[in-house]
Formats: structure tokens, C-alpha cells, sequence
């Protein structure tokens, strides 16, 4: 579905990412961990259409993706940046709807089935501000939800709220992966969280390129306490983290 | 928390209150001519400013100036989007707004005198003149200053660019818009007097003049209170459309403000 191909993106001659080759399947939950710094929010704009790259490139359903392609949403890290204080909940939710063609109500009902889906369904008349951090990020998530892409891309989404939040947030995305049957691909830097959520882990060496996949072989149902105390939890973890810390002359060379 | 309020209120007005019972005491004592006590200038601002003067004078004073504010901020905020959006265009055009902005507007009354007449045109462009910069390097700021992250959000949603300008980079620069428009309308008020005093032959700064040209002291303090109290309440009316429109702009960076208490 989405097919990454020697994807290089240099600023002045240094590069951010370097020949980073991929691809997610319909449907599929894939994380992305590499260290801070490591290029990975350089690689989502790329991805995301938002910057052109130095060369190789990104296809979706095989069409290349020169601008921001029609079924993608991107949810950014900095949801007090990317939520506008002026616009209601619901107004937030449905900013981007009637630029795709939804009527008023369309995306009046697109906006409420989203809000519902996130748990918010009653406060589509509250500004941003006035909600918790947590309850910003469902914001827009929902907003991306009601946009109805195939597939999200989520820069570290969950990195600025609480660790019992994050917990939440990661079953009400699974949930949502499920229901919505989309495509997720979750950048991250936290290695749990990779591991807990995703069915493939990619782990990112710097410039941004795949050092590793580790396929995560654990039951499809996830759960923040079961599945975090199974032995083969315990064993990808400390794959991934290997591999995360691993030398890599390619990357060295470069 | 109202009752504070109240008590604000009160405090605020001892002042003013003192400092007009004083000047009355004074300048009844005193009997200098140029001072008249406050009786007088109460009874003539009553017989000339209620309401005999309002259509003659005030109404085509607050006109000009209304329009020429108005025309600042339109103006300047086209102008200011523009430059904010364009590096190009405002590295071509800032010397020729700097040296504009140089311009002392008062400077340009024969000018304008000899292009538009002795009409409200001459004002009106004065006041423009005067009154645009604020708003315009304030728009020019406030559309820099838009979070690239909110960019790149409507971009990413395939917002487009008309109604990233409207609904997102507009209501960004909001707060420093009308922070600039608050400093026009300050500025437009003095240049609606100023433009009166020279080829006028109506309007408040021009009464105040005559009066003090035919040492009428009483009128021309009556109408120097009457620019007074017309400067407070524009002030007052705006800060309250402000406080409507931006009450987002309040919560947001009130709350912040509040938090950094211990």
C-alpha cells in the first residue's frame, strides 16, 4: 500500500534520511523507533507529502506522492500546535471537511461519528483549551478519524501526556486501528509502546534508514497488563532495544 | 470577585474625583481668565455638546475618523498579509514603507490640501496615513508568527490556500492585529483633530480652535473634555470588541499567565 523506495532527503548536503526502502500492507500496524534526532520526523514529511524529497521516492496504492496524497492524515506530536484555539472541538474536527467535498451536514455527521469514536462525543462545543492533554490528542485523532483516510501517520503522538493517559490513548488506538480497519504506521521512541501496539517494528539508524524489522509475533489481542507480562513482550523488547543500540558501519559511512 | 471589582471601580474614580474638586476650588479663587471653574465649562459643554454641536461638528468629525481607521486597517492588513507571506516582497518594498512610515503625517496637510481639497477626502487620507502603520507591521508580524505546525496541518489535510488564509492565518494574527488596530485608533483620533486645524470648516478640533481664537475659554474647554471623553470610550468600546472576538486569545494565554503562580 504504502511503498518507500530509496527515499533520501539532504539539507544543505547533509542527509536527514538515507536510501530508506519499505512498504506497509493494507491494514497493517506498523512502528517506526529510532533515537531522537534520528530523522524520523524528516522521513514523515516526505512521507506525508509535505516536503519534496532530495531523491527516491513514496507511492501510495502505486500513485507517487508529490503534495499531501487525498486518503492520508497525519497527526502531529504537538497537539497545542495543531489544534487552533479559535475553532470548538467540533470545529476543529471538521476543518478540513468541506475542502474534500462533504456537505455541511456530512460533515456534521462525519464530525460526530468521529468525536463518538473517541469518547468525546459531548464535548464537540468545548474549546481545545479547556480540555486535558490527553483529551487535545483524542481531538486529533478524531479529526483525522472524520477525515476518513486509509491510512494515519502519527508522529509520537502520545510522547506529551502522562504515562496512564498514554496507556488509554494506545487501547483507543488499536481499537480504532480494528474498527476502521486503516493503515497505521506510528513513529515512536518508546520501545513498549512499539512493541505493544504494532505487528512489524521498523528501527531506524541515523541518517534515517531501516537498520532492523522485528515482526512482533505476539496474540492479536493486546492488553496493558497480560500482554506486557508475556515472556515474548519481554524478549522483542530487549530485541529492539538491541538493535536500536546496535553499531551500524552503513550508518557511520554515510 | 465582583465585589472586588466594584471596590476597584471605586479606587479607580478617587482620583478623578479629587483632581476635579481640586481645579474647581482653585480656579474659582484663582478668577483666571484662561481657567474658568468647572460650572462654566459643565454648562457650556451642555449647551453646545448636548446636542446642538453633535450633527454639525461631532458627526463629521467621528466620520472621518471612523473612516480613515477603517481604511487603516483594511489597507494595512492587505498590505501587512501580503509582506508577512512574501519574503520577496517585503525585502523590495521596505524602503519605500520606511521612509513613508518616516514621514511625519502632519507634514503632508499642504500636500493633501492641494491634491484632494479642502474636503473630508484630505482628512481621511491623512488619518490613513498616520493610522496604518501600526496595524500594518503588527499584521506583518502576527502572519510570521503563525506555528508552522498549524501550517502544516491544513497543508497535510489538503486545505486550500484561500481558506488557509482565512480561516488559519487570519484568525492566528488576530491578537496582533488588533493590538496594532488599539494603537491606530489612538493615532486616527489626534490626526482627526489635527487635520481640523488647518482648512476645516467643521468638526471638534475646529471648534476648539475657533473658540480659542475668539477667546471663548469656556467653549474650548468644553470641546478639549469632549476629545478627552471621546478617546476614552473609543478605547473602552474597542477593548470590549477585542475581548469578544479574542476571548480564545484571553483563555489561552490567561490560563498560561495564571499557572506561573505559585
Amino acid at each position: 500500500m504504502l511503498d518507500v523506495r530509496d527515499l533520501t532527503k539532504s539539507y544543505d548536503g547533509v542527509p536527514a534520511v538515507a536510501d530508506l526502502t519499505f512498504t506497509v500492507g493494507e491494514r497493517e500496524f506498523v512502528c517506526i523507533v529510532g533515537s531522537s534526532g534520528c530523522g524520523k520526523t524528516t522521513m514523515l514529511r516526505c512521507l506525508s507529502g509535505l516536503v519534496a524529497p532530495t531523491s527516491g521516492g513514496v507511492t501510495l496504492h502505486g500513485a507517487l506522492v508529490d503534495g499531501p496524497p487525498q486518503d492520508m492524515a497525519y497527526v502531529f506530536q504537538d497537539y497545542s500546535r495543531s489544534l487552533l484555539p479559535w475553532m470548538t472541538v467540533a470545529g476543529n474536527v471538521s476543518f478540513p471537511l468541506p475542502y474534500k467535498g462533504l456537505s455541511k451536514a456530512e460533515a456534521a455527521a462525519a464530525t460526530a461519528d468521529a468525536l463518538d469514536a473517541v469518547g468525546l462525543g459531548d464535548r464537540g462545543d468545548a474549546y481545545p483549551w479547556q480540555l486535558s492533554g490527553g483529551m487535545q490528542q483524542r481531538v486529533a485523532i478524531a479529526r483525522a478519524l472524520a477525515y476518513q483516510p486509509r491510512i494515519l501517520l502519527m508522529d509520537e503522538p502520545f510522547a506529551s501526556v502522562d504515562a496512564q493517559t498514554r496507556a488509554d490513548l494506545e487501547d483507543l488506538l488499536l481499537d480504532i486501528w480494528r474498527r476502521y480497519r486503516i493503515t497505521i504506521l506510528f513513529v515512536t521512541h518508546d520501545i513498549d509502546e512499539a512493541v505493544y501496539l504494532s505487528q512489524r517494528v521498523l528501527v531506524l539508524h541515523r541518517p534515517a534508514h531501516v537498520h532492523e524489522v522485528v515482526e512482533i509475533d505476539l496474540p492479536a489481542e493486546r492488553d496493558q497488563l497480560a500482554t506486557k507480562r508475556l515472556p515474548e513482550f519481554g524478549e522483542l523488547r530487549s530485541r529492539v532495544l538491541s538493535s536500536l543500540r546496535a553499531p551500524d558501519p552503513a550508518g557511520v559511512n554515510r | 470577585m465582583i465585589r472586588a471589582r466594584t471596590a476597584d471601580w471605586a479606587l479607580a474614580l478617587v482620583l478623578p474625583a479629587l483632581l476635579l474638586v481640586a481645579y474647581d476650588g482653585w480656579a474659582r479663587t484663582a478668577g483666571n481668565f484662561f481657567f474658568p471653574p468647572l460650572s462654566e465649562i459643565g454648562s457650556t459643554f451642555a449647551a453646545e455638546w448636548l446636542f446642538t454641536r453633535v450633527p454639525t461638528d461631532l458627526l463629521p468629525s467621528l466620520g472621518r475618523m471612523l473612516a480613515g481607521f477603517a481604511l487603516a486597517v483594511a489597507v494595512g492588513v492587505a498590505i501587512g498579509m501580503l509582506l508577512g507571506l512574501s519574503r520577496t516582497l517585503s525585502t523590495a518594498l521596505d524602503p519605500v514603507l520606511q521612509f513613508l512610515r518616516a514621514l511625519p503625517p502632519p507634514a503632508l496637510i499642504p500636500v493633501s490640501l492641494l491634491v484632494f481639497g479642502a474636503g473630508d477626502s484630505a482628512k481621511i487620507f491623512l488619518i490613513v496615513l498616520g493610522a496604518v502603520w501600526p496595524v500594518l507591521l503588527n499584521t506583518v508580524d502576527g502572519v510570521r508568527g503563525v506555528d508552522p505546525t498549524a501550517l502544516d496541518m491544513a497543508r497535510s489535510y489538503r486545505v486550500p490556500a484561500h481558506a488557509r488564509l482565512t480561516r488559519l492565518i487570519l484568525p492566528a494574527a488576530l491578537p496582533r492585529i488588533l493590538a496594532g488596530a488599539r494603537t491606530a485608533l489612538a493615532i486616527a483620533i489626534i490626526l482627526m483633530v489635527v487635520s481640523e486645524l488647518v482648512g476645516a470648516d467643521n468638526g471638534v478640533g475646529y471648534t476648539v480652535q475657533l473658540a480659542q481664537r475668539g477667546f471663548d475659554i469656556p467653549e474650548m474647554w468644553a470641546g478639549t473634555v469632549l476629545l478627552g471623553l471621546l478617546g476614552f470610550a473609543c478605547n473602552a468600546v474597542f477593548v470590549a470588541v477585542e475581548r469578544r472576538v479574542l476571548h480564545w486569545h484571553l483563555a489561552v494565554t490567561g490560563r498560561a499567565t495564571h499557572a506561573r503562580r505559585p
